[in-house]
């Protein structure tokens, strides 16, 4: 890598963001259809306390 | 007079009366309602009837067949007209098949899968490629042609209007959906996997490789995941046989030092002979007192070394062959995973869908299956990323790993630390009275394993001697639409069971179908799964011999997805808002558990009940519902239906509600089931927090169950955790760069970093 590429270091790179379907897990996005992107979108946290 | 016909495509054809009369004829043979005579006197009426009609034009087929079973009625053959309308509806059936199946080869040919849903629609599918296309294109093919030749009308209305799913309905005709393979039964003698003879492993490198390579081929006979039950059992067995041979090797090393000698194998393999035959031991890890002592006697004896000298002598072999062994191990795993995560199968489309089952094996060489492998998971890929396969399944039992003081209480809780960081192992609890009720002490293949996806096999009423997890699984499954039979019942709850039962009766009738077309294939179609004696009794089975007896052992499973958008439909509340609609629900699955048991014992075959794990499905059903009954609060005004029994994801709830409502539902789903709860990154962080969400699934009963969080990974730092806007590692945000300033400070911290290499 030269000194000009040193600068750009990560231009244009995403994150990966790793998430459960189906059981499997997916390593990207990109590849899930469009309901289940809505449904990650979706989902909220669940408290891990004790409110019965 | 009628001289001349058009045809579909605008071709004109000369007019043939007797064409007309022969398909009136076939509708009669059918129905056995008249005979050629009966058929040419309507003929005839179908002719004078279009020269009244339409005397100057020359008539189209359609109007032609319309006026037939006009015809066909008024000379009263009610039956014969109703073969003849069906007739018709499949030959338009094939014909609209074939034109949108060109319309999906355009746009599996020309479109970006970023832009297409229907390029997405399994994700372990890359669309953009050239086989990944060409796979998904044969899908297509596939599934027209089944559509239009190989279901009844009834069923492909069904299918194709949305009240049913039949899934991986391309491999109709091929194959059925997978296997639990016990490795050891495979490994004992060697196997072929259809390209080349493999004979038994002798190491736990070959175990672990050999155990990627059965995953493999199963996954060419097969169309759904695979999964390995023993996984622990299995590698135990050749971290033995390394053992063993580490053993001789070390201790000829120590000898070769302690005699200052240049080779003392020989010496070696006669004392380590010599002990074997006084003790009736060979080295391994759980030797008893009684070999040390013999290695040690034969020490002072053909070695002459001091008894003090000697003992040492036998403890250094000991531990130097179990660090050894040990690192041996861990090696493996490494190559396991990194092998299961970066293979490539169906025609290098995919990478197989795959399982692992551990955590009961309390051996020595078992524990040290479990241990490395689960370090091997923590670890993750070349750089650090977190591992999409295999998924990895910890089996918890009570008396074996789940409570302080069982021999793999630390295995578990080291799973709960990686399954914190990594997402994996997901955990699959045996004490639950559905699955402990199978569980025979010192019988591993009576332990529930699952696939990672859900689809678990325990129960067979074709063979009741054998409730085991090995060598079965699941044949195929249908799916119901359960939010479209709640709209539809508008408020009955008796209407709603009524078209439940109808629903059931059908899809159990289609998946009976499907079983025939599966069970008329050889053993020639599966040269692994059954020619390899995967399957249970296929090794009693010819080449050319047909599978149906030994495809018994399988399952048949109804699905459903949307139990929360039915229950909304039907009384306006879920089954997370109150202790009633839990009622209503339990009832509405104890329904169609109860129905699949009936099924079973009528048929003697495995119908069971699966909670579908909906991926392309959750949305394929709400758009066609979307688009008959509009936006229905709570029913279809999202973009999907909620998966199985869940309960909806954007429902606030704390993880110990969840798990507690939704734990009665893995009770009667006998065909699979999972349970998720979603945590934020902190409290995956905190061990004892994760730990406790786990056992609390124990004691709920859950029979699988995994925790969700946040896995992120910036591919420039090497940063694994949660990722806001910003990486904390690197400051940087998504797309940007890195301060160079900064990146010159990391290559310091984090040197083997590959983006900092290049990096002055």
């Amino acid at each position: 890598m030269d000194e000009n590429n040193n600068s750009k270091l990560g231009e244009g790179v995403g994150f990966e963001r790793i998430r459960r379907i189906t059981g499997y897990l997916v390593g990207t996005m990109d590849k899930w259809n469009d309901a289940k992107r809505a449904e990650e979108r979706d989902r909220v946290k669940h408290g891990s306390g004790k409110d019965a | 007079m009628i001289r001349s016909v058009v045809k579909r495509d605008g071709r004109v054809v000369l007019y043939e009366q007797n064409k007309i009369a022969s398909a009136i004829l076939r509708a009669m043979v059918e129905t056995g309602e008249g005979n050629a005579e009966d058929a040419a006197r309507v003929a005839n009426d179908v002719e004078r009837r279009l020269e009244k009609k339409i005397p100057d034009i020359n008539p189209s087929i359609e109007l032609i067949q319309d006026i037939v079973e006009e015809q066909l009625m008024n000379h009263d053959f009610p039956a014969s007209a109703k073969a003849y309308i069906l007739y018709r509806a499949n030959r338009t059936r094939a014909r609209e098949a074939n034109t949108s199946l060109m319309k999906t080869i355009d746009e599996i040919t020309k479109v970006d899968s970023r832009d297409s849903d229907l390029k997405r629609d399994n994700a372990n599918i890359n669309g953009n490629t050239s086989m990944g296309s060409m796979l998904q294109i044969g899908a297509a093919g596939a599934k027209a042609y089944n559509e239009a030749y190989l279901l009844r009308p009834e069923h492909a209305k069904a299918y194709r209007e949305g009240d049913i799913h039949i899934h991986d309905f391309d491999f109709y005709s091929l194959t059925t959906t997978c296997c639990q393979i016990d490795i050891l039964k495979l490994f004992h003698d060697g196997f072929s996997t259809g390209n080349g003879y493999l004979r038994e492993p002798q190491s736990i490198a070959s175990y672990a490789a050999l155990a990627a390579i059965a995953i493999q081929s199963n996954q060419n006979d097969q169309h759904g995941g695979q999964s390995i039950p023993n996984f622990d059992y299995g590698m135990a067995e050749g971290i033995a046989k390394t053992y063993k041979k580490q053993y001789a090797k070390k201790f000829a090393e120590i000898l070769e030092d302690l005699l200052d000698q240049d080779d003392a194998a020989e010496t070696a393999k006669e004392i380590i002979h010599n002990a074997a035959r006084g003790s009736g031991e060979s080295p391994a890890m759980g030797n008893s007192a009684a070999f040390d002592l013999a290695i040690r006697e034969e020490l002072v004896k053909i070695c002459s070394l001091s008894p003090e000298a000697a003992a040492k002598t036998a403890s250094r072999a000991r531990k130097r062959t179990y660090k050894q062994t040990d690192r041996d191990t861990y090696q493996a795993m490494e190559g396991f995973v990194h092998n299961l995560n970066t293979m490539h199968s169906r025609a290098g489309a995919q990478t197989p869908f795959s399982s692992i089952n551990y955590g009961t094996d309390t051996s020595p060489e078992g524990r040290m299956a479990i241990r490395n492998v689960l370090l091997a998971l923590d670890a993750g890929l070349g750089h650090g990323e977190t591992c999409i396969f295999p998924i990895h399944i910890f089996k918890v039992k009570e008396g074996v790993n789940y409570n302080e003081g069982d021999p793999n209480y630390d295995l578990f809780r080291l799973s709960c630390k990686v399954s914190a960081r990594r997402l994996f192992p997901n955990y699959v609890f045996l004490d639950a009275p559905f699955n402990l009720q199978y569980y025979k002490p010192g019988h591993p293949e009576t332990e529930v394993a699952t696939m990672g996806c859900r689809t678990r096999v325990m129960g067979n009423v074709f063979d009741p001697d054998r409730e085991i997890s090995y060598s079965r699984g699941n044949l195929s499954f249908t799916s119901i639409n359960l939010p479209r039979i709640g709209i539809e019942s508008e408020g009955s709850e008796e209407l709603f069971y009524e078209m439940l039962q109808k629903k059931m009766e059908l899809v159990a009738q289609q998946l009976l179908d499907r079983f025939e077309i599966q069970a008329d294939k050889h053993v020639y179609n599966y040269p692994f799964l059954m020619g390899q004696g995967v399957w249970l009794d296929s090794d009693q089975l010819g080449p050319n011999d047909k599978v149906r007896e030994v495809l018994k052992h399988g399952t048949l499973s109804i699905g459903f997805i949307g139990l929360a958008e039915a229950l909304n439909a039907l009384y306006g509340h879920h089954h997370g808002e109150s202790e009633e609609m839990q009622e209503k629900g339990l009832a509405i699955i104890r329904f169609m558990r109860d129905f699949c048991d009936k099924k079973s014992r009528e048929y003697r075959m495995n119908f069971s009940l699966l909670a579908t794990p909906a991926e392309g499905l959750s949305g394929r059903f709400l758009r066609m519902d979307q688009k008959r009954y509009g936006k229905i609060p709570g029913v279809t005004d999202r973009e999907y239906y909620t998966n199985s029994f869940h309960i909806p994801v954007w429902y606030p709830i704390s993880a110990y509600n969840k798990i507690r409502l939704e734990a009665p539902y893995h009770a009667l789903t006998n065909a699979g089931h999972i349970s998720y709860v979603e945590l934020d990154g902190d409290t995956a962080k905190n061990v004892e927090a994760f730990e406790q969400v786990v056992r609390w699934m124990h004691d709920c009963h859950i029979g699988y169950g995994s925790i969700n969080h946040p896995v992120d990974r910036d591919p420039i730092c090497g940063y694994v955790g949660v990722i806001g806007d910003t990486c904390p590692r690197c400051g940087r945000r998504e797309g940007e760069m890195i301060d160079p300033k900064r990146a010159a400070e990391l290559k310091k911290i984090y040197p083997e970093v590959a983006a900092f290499q290049g990096i002055n």
